[in-house]
C-alpha cells in the first residue's frame, strides 16, 4: 500500500483518503492494511507527565548512595539542567529499596509493587535519552518526535497511516489528568489535517464535548430531527453529485448519533464484575481515578480504538510526576496513584487475550539527575532531582514485545545512557514497525518536504531486542 | 553500471559510440540545465557547479561529475541513472531514459562544451523567472469559454461570502435579483469591497498567513497584550486597500523606510503624521507575535537566535511563497537554498528585537508614574493581607474591601504597542550546525538567497554609526517589480480565496517540492496586472470576480471555522459588528472548561455583547484552541498556514447539534423569526437566501407540527445548504 499521496490527491478528495469518499463514507477512518504483517493493532500509551526518575524506579544505582552529599567526579564531565549547575550540584542518595521480580528476575523498586508483579512482561529500557531539558521540548519529543510545536503527534501519524478498526469512536484517545504544559500539542495533528487529532476523552458519563442532546431533546426528538435533515441534506448532496464531502457529511451525522450511543456506553464502567474493578484498584480512593482510565483504556482497546494517551499528573490537577523539590516523597506519591492500576490493566489485557496485539508503552518526558536540583531559579530543593534528558527509563508490554528483559543501561551514575543507547526516533521507528509501518514510509508533504514522525532519523534495532 | 538499468535504457535509446552532434550536445546541456541548474547553477549546492566544463570537472563536496568519454565513472551520470549512492534529481524526479542517454551519450563523446552553453543566466525554475506579460489579457482569454454564468442568487451569495464572510440579507439578494442594469453584478461587487466586513474576512486570511495568535505557545504561553493591534492594522490594511507592496514594506520595514517614527518613544504628544507613522510601524507586529518556546531559550543567545530564524521562516512563506524551514539545519534537498541562505535571511533581523513601546504622549505617562503611588497603597495593603492570622475573618473582609477600593483609584495602563525596534550593537549572525544555537559555524552578512541572483546589495561600513537600513534592504527588494515571487504570490492567495484552490496548489511552496502552476500564463497575467494597478488587491478581486470564469458554477466549499460560527449569528439576528480592540474571550461550556490548564487564563468578557462579535475578534490561546473553531479546521497558529483544511468529522455534527451555543442561537433565530408570517419561507430566505421548494415547505411544515420553531432553527444551522457555498 501507498500511505504517501500528493497533496493535490489529498486535497482532491476534501475528506483525507482519497479511496474513503465512496467506498467507507460511514467511517472516515476506516481501518487500513499495515504495510507488513504487525504484531501491535493497538497502543496504550501510558504517560507520566512531569518526568519521573529512573533511579527511583526502574534503575537501580547503589552507588549514588555511597557518593551522596559529594560532587560528581570530574569525569562524568557536565550536561546542561534547566535550574540548576550541574557540577555545582552534590550527589543524592536513593532511598528506595530494589528487589528481583519474575523468573527474569528484573529489579524493580518498591515504588511498584504490583507493576513489578508483572516482570515478565516487561521490557525495559534504561538507555532513553533526547536533548530536551524542558518540560515541553520534552513533552514534544517524546509525542511527537520533535522538540518544537507544529509536528503531528504518534497517535495522528498511527491514525493517519492504519485507521481505525472503531466505527462509532474517535481513532485517537487522550485522557488527561490537568493540563499538560506543552499545551495540546502532544495529542494533536499538527500539519497532518485535523481530523487525525486526537479526541480528549474526560472523566465521567459524558466523555467526549457535546454528547448530551440539548435540553429538553429526547432520542426520538433527535432522531427525528436528524431523518429530516438527512431528508434535506440528500437533496442537496443530489444536486451534487461529484461532491464526496456531501456525502460524507450525511454519514458523520449518523456517526455522531451512534457516538452519542456509544460513549456513554463505553463509559459505564458499572458492568464491569468487582473483581475487574478492584484489580483496578477503583475501589480505593487513591488509585480511583487513574484506575478508571486505565479500565476506559481497555474498553476503548476492545472496541478497537487505534491509540489511547493516557496521563497520569499534570499543571492544575493533583500535582505530577516533576521531582524538583522531594523526589523521593514525589515518587511514592505518585507511584501509589498508578501502580495498581497498570498492573490491573497489564493483567486484565493478558488474561483477556488482547495484551499480544496492545502495545502498552510507560514514559516519561525524561528521568532525573543523580545530583540533586540546587534550584538557581526553579525553586528546587537539596531533596530533590532536576531534569534529566540523557539517560532515562520507560518500558514497553505486549503487542509482540517480548518481556523480562532489560535493554540498554545507564553510566555508573544513571546520568547518560552509555549501552545501547535508544533516541527518542528509535523508539517511535520501533512502535511503528511493530505496527506493521516502515517508519521512512509513512510520510506527508509539508511546507516542501515530505515529513516523517521520525524526521530523517531513527533506527529499528531495538524492535529484534524487543522481540527476542 | 547494473545490466538491469543498462538493458531498460538500450529498449528505449540505442547506445551511440560515435561523436557526438552539436545537437546532441545541446540537448544534454539543456538536460542537465534544467534539471541541475537550478540548485548546482549560482547556488553551487554542495560546491558543484554545471555551469562550464571545468567546473564540472573540478566537481563539488562529492568530488569530480564528470570523466570525459566515461559515462559509467562520472558521478552526474551515475546520479542521474540513479545508480548508486547518489540519487539525482532528488525526490521522485526521475529523469526520463531518452535524457539520461543523451547525458551519457555527450559525456562519452568527451563533454565538449562547444558552442552550446548551460542556459544558466536565466534562472530555470520558472517561479524564479520573472512574470511576463502574456500575449492575451484577460483571465477569459486565458482559460477560455466558461460555463454559463450561476444563478444570481447563487452568484451573490458566493461574493457575499467570498468578500465579507457572511451571508447575504434578503433584501440584498431580492435587490440583484430584481436589478435591470448591465452594472447589476459590478455594482454588487463593488459595494461588497466597500463593507468594513470585507477587511474582516480577508484580514482573516492574511492573519492565517502571518500565524497570527494572541499568546505564545509552549509552556509559559505568554500573552501577548497588544498582538491585536497587529490584527487591527491587517484588517485596517485591506478596508483601506493599501497598495500590497506597501503593505509588504510596513510589515518588514515601516520604521527604516519612514523614519520620522523613530522617535515615537516618550515624545510630548502625537500629531497626526505621527500617527501616521506609528500605523505603519504597526505592521512590524508581523514579528511580535510568533510562538516562540521561552522556557526553551532561557540559554546565552538561544532566544535571540530562534527569534531570528522564525523571522527568516515567516518572511519566506508569507511573501515569497517559499519554504526556507529545511534550510535552517542543512542545504535544501530540494530547492536551491544553501544553509548560509536561511541565515543571510535572518541577519536581516539582527540589530532589531520585539519591545512594547508606549503609544500615547509623555503627559499620559508621567500621568500614569505620578500615580503610581496608589498601586504602591495597593501592595502595601496586599502585604498586610498576607500577613493576616488565619481564622482572622473581620480584618480579612476590612482589607478585602480596603484593596478593593484603594485599587479602583490606580492609574489605568496607558496603550502600548510591539513592535520591532533596533538594538545597537548588532548581533553577529552565525550558521548553526543543524539548527543548534550552542554550535557556532561561519559568520554571515545579510544577503538576498543565492537562487534571486545579485538582488540587493547591503553595503554596510565596517564601523562606526550604525545605520538602521537592514530591514529597509530587504522590504524594498521583497517589494519591487524586479522580485518574481512577491506579486505572483499574493495574487495566487487572491486567487485562492475565491476558487479554493490556487492557481498555484501550494500556495506557501513556490519551490520544486510545491505545486507548478495550473496555468502559468494565468498565473502571470494576473501578477504583471496587480503590478501595474498599483498592486491594488481589491482591483484583483474585481478582475477576478467580473470574469466569465468566476461567475460559472463552481463545486461547493464548506464554510470556514468563523465564516459558520459568524453566519450563525447573523443569521439568528445577533451578530455584534463593532470592530477592532482587544481580544474577546467567549464564554466556554462546563465541559470545555475542563480542558483549561488554568480558568483564569481565560478570562471571558464581562460585557455579553462581546461575545457575539466577529470570530476575527476572538482570543487566540496558543495552548487552548477553542473548541468549535478548532474542530472546524481553524488553523494552528504554530506556523504560516497556506490554506485551511475541510475535514468532515462526526465532533462537527455533535457541535452544531448538542452545543449550548448552537441551541441559545436557534432559540435567537426563533425569536427573530417570531413574528413572521411566513416562518419558513423567512428562515429559508435568512439563512439559504432563497425561498423553500414546495416539497421542503411541506416537509418543514410537517416538522413543525411536532416540534418547535426553535427545532427547525437548529435543523436548518446543520444543513448542508447553509453550510456550504457554491
Amino acid at each position: 500500500m501507498s500511505i504517501n499521496f500528493s497533496r493535490r490527491q489529498f486535497l482532491a478528495s476534501g475528506l483525507g483518503f482519497p479511496a474513503l469518499a465512496a467506498a467507507a463514507v460511514d467511517n472516515p477512518f476506516a481501518s487500513k492494511a499495515p504495510q507488513f504483517p504487525a504484531t501491535a493493532k493497538n497502543v496504550i500509551f501510558l504517560f507520566m507527565h512531569g518526568g519521573p526518575s529512573h533511579l527511583e524506579t526502574f534503575d537501580p544505582k547503589p552507588i549514588l548512595n555511597t557518593l551522596h552529599g559529594q560532587h560528581v567526579p570530574p569525569s562524568f564531565g557536565s550536561v546542561q539542567l534547566q535550574f540548576s549547575k550541574f557540577e555545582q550540584s552534590t550527589v543524592l542518595g536513593v532511598k528506595r529499596q530494589f528487589k528481583k521480580y519474575g523468573q527474569s528476575g528484573i529489579e524493580v523498586s518498591d515504588v511498584f509493587p504490583h507493576v513489578a508483579q508483572r516482570a515478565d512482561d516487561l521490557a525495559i529500557i534504561r538507555s532513553m535519552y533526547h536533548d530536551g531539558f524542558t518540560h515541553t521540548a520534552a513533552l514534544n519529543w517524546l509525542n511527537n518526535g520533535w522538540p518544537r510545536l507544529g509536528r503531528p503527534s504518534i497517535g495522528s501519524w498511527l491514525v493517519y497511516g492504519l485507521g481505525s478498526e472503531s466505527e462509532n469512536l474517535p481513532a485517537f484517545v487522550a485522557m488527561l489528568d490537568g493540563g499538560i504544559k506543552s499545551g495540546p500539542s502532544v495529542y494533536s495533528s499538527g500539519f497532518l489535517p485535523a481530523m487525525y487529532q486526537g479526541t480528549q476523552f474526560r472523566e465521567g458519563p459524558q466523555p467526549i464535548l457535546n454528547l448530551t442532546p440539548p435540553r429538553g431533546m429526547k432520542e426520538a426528538d433527535q432522531r427525528e430531527m436528524l431523518d429530516n435533515l438527512r431528508w434535506f441534506n440528500a437533496r442537496h448532496a443530489a444536486a451534487h453529485p461529484d461532491e464526496s464531502a456531501l456525502e460524507a457529511r450525511l454519514n458523520s451525522y449518523e456517526l455522531a448519533f451512534r457516538m452519542q450511543t456509544a460513549a456513554p456506553e463505553l463509559a459505564d464502567l458499572s458492568k464491569e464484575t468487582e473483581a475487574t474493578r478492584k484489580l483496578y484498584g477503583l475501589d480505593q480512593a487513591g488509585t480511583q481515578s487513574f484506575g478508571g482510565k486505565c479500565l476506559m483504556a481497555r474498553r476503548l482497546v476492545e472496541r478497537g480504538v487505534r491509540f489511547v494517551q493516557l496521563w497520569s499528573g499534570g499543571t492544575s490537577g493533583e500535582g505530577d510526576w516533576d521531582g524538583h523539590k522531594e523526589c523521593d516523597k514525589n515518587i511514592v506519591d505518585m507511584a501509589s496513584r498508578v501502580d495498581k492500576p497498570i498492573a490491573g490493566l497489564l493483567a486484565d489485557l493478558k488474561s483477556r487475550g488482547l495484551l499480544d496485539s496492545t502495545l502498552v508503552v510507560w514514559a516519561g518526558e525524561f528521568g532525573r539527575t543523580p545530583v540533586c536540583d540546587g534550584g538557581m531559579n526553579g525553586g528546587g530543593g537539596p531533596d530533590g532531582r532536576d531534569h534529566n534528558p540523557y539517560g532515562f527509563s520507560i518500558w514497553m508490554a505486549g503487542g509482540g514485545v517480548k518481556g523480562g528483559k532489560v535493554i540498554g543501561s545507564t553510566d555508573e551514575i544513571g546520568l547518560r545512557a552509555v549501552d545501547d543507547p535508544t533516541h527518542v526516533h528509535d523508539l517511535h521507528a520501533s512502535m511503528l514497525h511493530l505496527m506493521g509501518i516502515d517508519h521512512k514510509k509513512l510520510t506527508y508533504p509539508f511546507e516542501g518536504r515530505d515529513f516523517r514522525l521520525t524526521d530523517v532519523a531513527g533506527k529499528i534495532d531495538l524492535v529484534a531486542k524487543l522481540k527476542k | 553500471m547494473t545490466r538491469p538499468v543498462a538493458l531498460a535504457l538500450c529498449l528505449v535509446a540505442p547506445v551511440f559510440i560515435q561523436s557526438v552532434s552539436a545537437q546532441s550536445e545541446d540537448r544534454a546541456l539543456t538536460v542537465i540545465a534544467n534539471n541541475c541548474g537550478g540548485c548546482h547553477g549560482s547556488a553551487k549546492m554542495s560546491g558543484l557547479s554545471v555551469e562550464t566544463r571545468e567546473a564540472l570537472l573540478a566537481g563539488g563536496s562529492r568530488g569530480p561529475a564528470i570523466v570525459p568519454g566515461k559515462a559509467s565513472e562520472s558521478l552526474l551520470y551515475k546520479a542521474v541513472v540513479r545508480d548508486g549512492e547518489l540519487k539525482m534529481p532528488p525526490g521522485n524526479k526521475v529523469l526520463a531514459a531518452v535524457d539520461v542517454a543523451a547525458v551519457r551519450e555527450w559525456i562519452n563523446a568527451g563533454a565538449t562544451f562547444g558552442s552550446t552553453k548551460p542556459k544558466a543566466s536565466e534562472p530555470t525554475w520558472w517561479s524564479l523567472r520573472k512574470p511576463v506579460k502574456p500575449a492575451v489579457r484577460s483571465i477569459d482569454g486565458i482559460l477560455g469559454k466558461a460555463k454559463p454564468a450561476a444563478d444570481r442568487r447563487v452568484l451573490i451569495r458566493r461574493a457575499s461570502y467570498d468578500l465579507t464572510g457572511l451571508p447575504p440579507a434578503p433584501e440584498e439578494i431580492e435587490a440583484f435579483v430584481n436589478d435591470k442594469d448591465p452594472k447589476a453584478w459590478s455594482k454588487v461587487v463593488d459595494r461588497l469591497l466597500a463593507s468594513p466586513r470585507y477587511g474582516e474576512r480577508w484580514g482573516r486570511k492574511w492573519l492565517d498567513v502571518a500565524r497570527y495568535a494572541d499568546t505564545g505557545g509552549y509552556e509559559t504561553d505568554v500573552l501577548f497584550p497588544n498582538s491585536w493591534r497587529y490584527r487591527d492594522y491587517v484588517i485596517r490594511s485591506f478596508n483601506s486597500d493599501k497598495p500590497y507592496d506597501v503593505f509588504v514594506k510596513e510589515q518588514v520595514a515601516a520604521d527604516e523606510i519612514w523614519p520620522d517614527n523613530l522617535d515615537l518613544e516618550g515624545i510630548y504628544d502625537l500629531p497626526e503624521s505621527k500617527r501616521q507613522s506609528l500605523e505603519r510601524r504597526l505592521g512590524t507586529g508581523l514579528y511580535t507575535l510568533a510562538a516562540m518556546p521561552v522556557e526553551y531559550t532561557l540559554f546565552g543567545d538561544q532566544y535571540r537566535a530562534e527569534w531570528q530564524a522564525e523571522a527568516a521562516v515567516v518572511t519566506a512563506n508569507a511573501f515569497l511563497g517559499m519554504t526556507f524551514q529545511c534550510a535552517r539545519c542543512h542545504d535544501h534537498k530540494f530547492d536551491p537554498i544553501a544553509q548560509k541562505d536561511f541565515y543571510r535571511l535572518g541577519a536581516f533581523f539582527a540589530g532589531s528585537e520585539d519591545r512594547e513601546i508606549p503609544i500615547v504622549s509623555q503627559m499620559r505617562i508621567f500621568e500614569y508614574t505620578r500615580y503610581q503611588t496608589k498601586q504602591v497603597a495597593v501592595d502595601e495593603l496586599r502585604k498586610k493581607y498576607a500577613a493576616l492570622k488565619p481564622g482572622d475573618k473581620d480584618g480579612k473582609e476590612t482589607l478585602l474591601r480596603q484593596i478593593g477600593e484603594a485599587y479602583v483609584k490606580t492609574p489605568l495602563m496607558y496603550d502600548k504597542a510591539n513592535l520591532l525596534v533596533h538594538t545597537e550593537p548588532v548581533p553577529d549572525t552565525f550558521i548553526l550546525p543543524r539548527g543548534d544555537s550552542m554550535k557556532k559555524g561561519e559568520k554571515v552578512t545579510p544577503g538576498i538567497p543565492a537562487i534571486f541572483g545579485k538582488g540587493a546589495e547591503l553595503n554596510e561600513p565596517a564601523d562606526g554609526y550604525f545605520i538602521p537600513r537592514r530591514r529597509k534592504v530587504l522590504a524594498e527588494w521583497l517589494a519591487s517589480r524586479d522580485n518574481p515571487l512577491t506579486a505572483r504570490v499574493m495574487v495566487n492567495r487572491i486567487w485562492q480565496g475565491h476558487f479554493d484552490e490556487g492557481i498555484v496548489a501550494s500556495s506557501n511552496d513556490f519551490g520544486r517540492q510545491g505545486e507548478k502552476p495550473s496555468n502559468q500564463e494565468l498565473l502571470d497575467f494576473l501578477a504583471t496586472e496587480f503590478m501595474d494597478k498599483g498592486w491594488s488587491v481589491k482591483t484583483m478581486h474585481r478582475l477576478i470576480m467580473n470574469s466569465d470564469a468566476y461567475l460559472a458554477q463552481t463545486k461547493p466549499h464548506r464554510l470556514d471555522a468563523e465564516e459558520i460560527r459568524d453566519s450563525i449569528l447573523s443569521v439568528a439576528g445577533a451578530l455584534n459588528t463593532k470592530m477592532f480592540g482587544p481580544p474577546v474571550v467567549s464564554p466556554l461550556a462546563k465541559d470545555e472548561r475542563e480542558a483549561m490548564r488554568d480558568l483564569s487564563m481565560w478570562p471571558v468578557s464581562g460585557d455579553a455583547t462581546e461575545h457575539d462579535r466577529r470570530s476575527v475578534y476572538l482570543f487566540i490561546k496558543r495552548a487552548f484552541r477553542l473548541p468549535l473553531l478548532d474542530t472546524f479546521d481553524a488553523p494552528a497558529t504554530d506556523e504560516s498556514c497556506p490554506r485551511r483544511e475541510s475535514s468532515t468529522v462526526a465532533p462537527q455534527a455533535l457541535a452544531l447539534m448538542n452545543s449550548e451555543w448552537a441551541s441559545d442561537q436557534a432559540v435567537r433565530f426563533a425569536k427573530r423569526l417570531s413574528a413572521s408570517k411566513d416562518l419558513i419561507g423567512d428562515a429559508w430566505s435568512l439563512a439559504l437566501g432563497r425561498q423553500p421548494e414546495a416539497a421542503e415547505r411541506a416537509k418543514a411544515q410537517e416538522y413543525l407540527t411536532r416540534n418547535s420553531p426553535e427545532r427547525l432553527c437548529l435543523l436548518i444551522f446543520n444543513m448542508s445548504e447553509f453550510l456550504y457555498v457554491n
